[in-house]
């Protein structure tokens, strides 16, 4: 009798223990977002006195988003010498959205892009190099002194 | 003395200390202890030897009741020896620790309190003000302060200690620091939870509550009136019939007052244990109905940001070899973005970020304020601040909602002070029941045993091995407890005779 007491605890005992552990895909059965995202494309290589386009594809729930609320860009170089404001980016079609800017002088820059669909709000910021990067640009990066000098203005 | 078998006296002259009104007579080769039926004081000790055998049914159901009465008298006897010291000391943390936001208020009052004067300032400043003063710290968390005179809170990690920097948000100067190891709430917490003895105190904590149960069920079968229709000894206590009577209507009569707040406090906290609250937690996530993944257990989501696309930050290059691609990438968000995304989302102003450290890390935003259904649990990716989960209070299943309200009533902060005056109230209970009880226990006790009732072999209790197995599967603690119980009993007490004449085994 003893021994099938003890034989019955480990059992439920290694019962629980298989039972303590989460399943994978258990966020599925509570409330689930679909995360707005946006792929910010930099062009390959930048030349002078040319515009170049900076274009972001839109997709929530695996779609392209058409029609977003709105889509600005903000665009500033690390060492404050250039600075686009927020500025409405122009939908081209199938969930991507672009805007064309000069960028002369080589270095270290910023994108921040600011994007609203329905009540999804999103503002990713990537950093990209035109041309060549200083070395002081570097020791900055390395010093994590990536500061946003953009403007801060909040669509809210 | 000998083994000392309890004969339930039926008969209403019991009371009477005679001899002669005794129906009930039970064999023994020992001593003989006569009980009150009502009072379970010891009448008479006396030794007869055999004097009657009477193999009528009813002689027979009597018995079975006085040897489950004993039984069941005999678990909560050592039971209660047992655990009661623990009870205390759990009853006195729990009863100081209700009352931590009054504490905590006037304890650290100039490090909370603000002049408000113009606008708060961005709280990267305040984060960046704490870097300047802890140059090699990480920075764990940011809280912004729920109004306009509290500061804000900059958790930071630094030489493995964790401290937490109060800023004024109107300078952006730092008021103070706190090192969690010093707040003596943090430490009442470690107590009340973990006996500050960690996992093992954890378990511990754990068993002492899963026993309490077992208290309660073994108490109220011994409280339970026989006869029907009288309120003292049972709902209140009977002052004038002697110290004996009194003592035990001071332990078994509030005791089953207490009875349903120490029942609430125990189911309301073990889903806190590491042991049997953590798998209940995982079945109750699993099953969908307990609380969304990461608020208990489970791991937040990660970053939607594939890890390529990650810009990195070249710590070791000197020169300018570095290509391109690897600085050229999707950066974290400001912290300033994330608190202004807590407003726009309407968290309750108490909410607490946590600052990632990993690069698939996100930002989580918390709050656990006195209401339940103000909770909220909020994970945002870090690089482009889309928010990747929103649970609020409506978000958890029946059973998670049952938890946070448990957790907030018994921290009594759901209804405030009412909450934290009627747990008090518990918590004294507890205290002067646990304290009445070995009182009991010791002015009983005989000079050189235990003074524990006998019991017959358990294997003739099958409903009442039935139950205790019951609960052993419920909370395996019990059930490993149980275990020990038995092989002590079989390995130690039941082998040498000292041992066992003492246990009255």
């Amino acid at each position: 009798m003893k021994k099938n007491i003890c034989l019955s605890f480990v059992l439920i005992f290694s019962l629980f223990l298989s039972a303590c552990s989460l399943e994978e895909d258990v966020a599925d059965l509570y409330k689930k977002e679909n995360p707005f995202e946006a792929e910010i494309v930099i062009p390959e290589s930048f030349s002078n006195n040319k515009q170049e386009t900076i274009k972001v594809v839109l997709t929530q729930d695996g779609k392209r988003v058409e029609s977003a609320d709105f889509v600005h860009f903000e665009i500033w170089k690390q060492d404050g010498s250039l600075n686009y404001n927020m500025e409405q980016a122009e939908e081209v079609g199938n969930g991507m959205y672009s805007l064309s800017k000069e960028f002369d002088s080589d270095g270290l820059y910023y994108i921040k892009v600011h994007a609203r669909n329905n009540s999804s709000l999103i503002m990713p910021q990537k950093q990209f190099i035109v041309g060549e990067f200083s070395k002081s640009e570097l020791e900055s990066l390395q010093e994590g002194l990536q500061k946003n000098e953009g403007n801060h203005e909040h669509h809210h | 003395m000998g083994s000392a078998l309890l004969i339930q006296l039926t008969s209403q002259s019991s009371r009477k200390k005679n001899i002669s009104n005794i129906k009930n007579f039970i064999l023994s080769s020992q001593l003989i202890c006569i009980l009150d039926k009502e009072t379970n004081i010891k009448i008479k000790e006396t030794c007869y030897m055999e004097t009657a055998r009477n193999n009528t049914s009813i002689q027979n159901k009597k018995q079975t009741d006085a040897s489950l009465y004993r039984t069941v008298w005999r678990w909560h006897f050592y039971a209660g020896i047992i655990f009661a010291p623990f009870l205390i000391i759990l009853a006195v943390t729990g009863s100081i620790y209700l009352f931590k936001p009054q504490i905590e208020q006037v304890l650290y009052q100039e490090y909370y309190e603000v002049n408000p004067q113009g606008d708060k300032i961005p709280a990267s400043r305040q984060i960046e003000e704490v870097k300047r003063l802890y140059p090699d710290a990480v920075v764990t968390k940011y809280r912004p302060g729920e109004n306009a005179t509290r500061s804000s809170e900059v958790s930071i990690t630094s030489n493995n200690e964790s401290l937490t920097v109060f800023i004024d948000p109107y300078t952006g100067k730092s008021i103070g620091e706190l090192n969690n190891e010093d707040r003596i709430m943090d430490k009442i917490e470690e107590v009340h939870g973990e006996l500050m003895a960690g996992t093992l105190g954890d378990r511990i904590v754990e068993l002492v509550a899963c026993w309490a149960v077992v208290l309660i069920v073994t108490g109220l079968f011994l409280w339970y009136p026989k006869k029907k229709q009288n309120l003292f000894g049972v709902l209140i206590p009977r002052l004038n019939k002697g110290k004996k009577i009194l003592r035990r209507d001071l332990h078994a009569v509030p005791a089953f007052w207490i009875t349903a707040g120490m029942l609430f406090l125990i189911m309301t906290g073990l889903p806190w244990s590491g042991f049997w609250g953590s798998n209940f937690q995982s079945l109750a996530t699993n099953s969908g109905a307990g609380y969304p993944p990461s608020i208990w257990s489970g791991s937040a989501p990660t970053s939607t940001i594939k890890t390529k696309d990650i810009a990195n930050v070249p710590w070791a290059a000197e020169n300018l070899d570095v290509p391109k691609s690897e600085i050229q990438g999707f950066i974290p968000l400001s912290i300033d973005d994330v608190v202004a995304i807590a407003n726009h989302e309407g968290l309750h102003p108490s909410y607490t970020i946590t600052i990632p450290n990993e690069k698939e890390g996100v930002y989580t935003l918390s709050a656990f304020p006195p209401k339940a259904q103000d909770e909220v649990t909020m994970h945002i990716d870090q690089y482009s601040g889309a928010i990747l989960a929103d649970y609020r209070y409506d978000n958890y299943g029946l059973i998670g909602k049952i938890v946070a309200w448990g957790i907030t009533l018994h921290k009594g902060t759901q209804f405030g002070l009412v909450n934290q005056l009627i747990s008090l109230l518990i918590c004294l209970g507890i205290i002067l029941v646990a304290v009445s009880g070995f009182y009991l226990w010791l002015k009983r006790k005989p000079k050189k045993e235990m003074g524990a009732p006998k019991a017959p072999g358990i294997k003739k209790m099958k409903l009442f091995l039935i139950i205790l197995i019951g609960l052993g599967i419920l909370f395996p603690l019990v059930g490993l407890s149980l275990i020990v119980v038995w092989l002590i009993d079989w390995l130690i007490i039941q082998r040498i005779s000292i041992v066992k004449k003492f246990m009255n085994a």
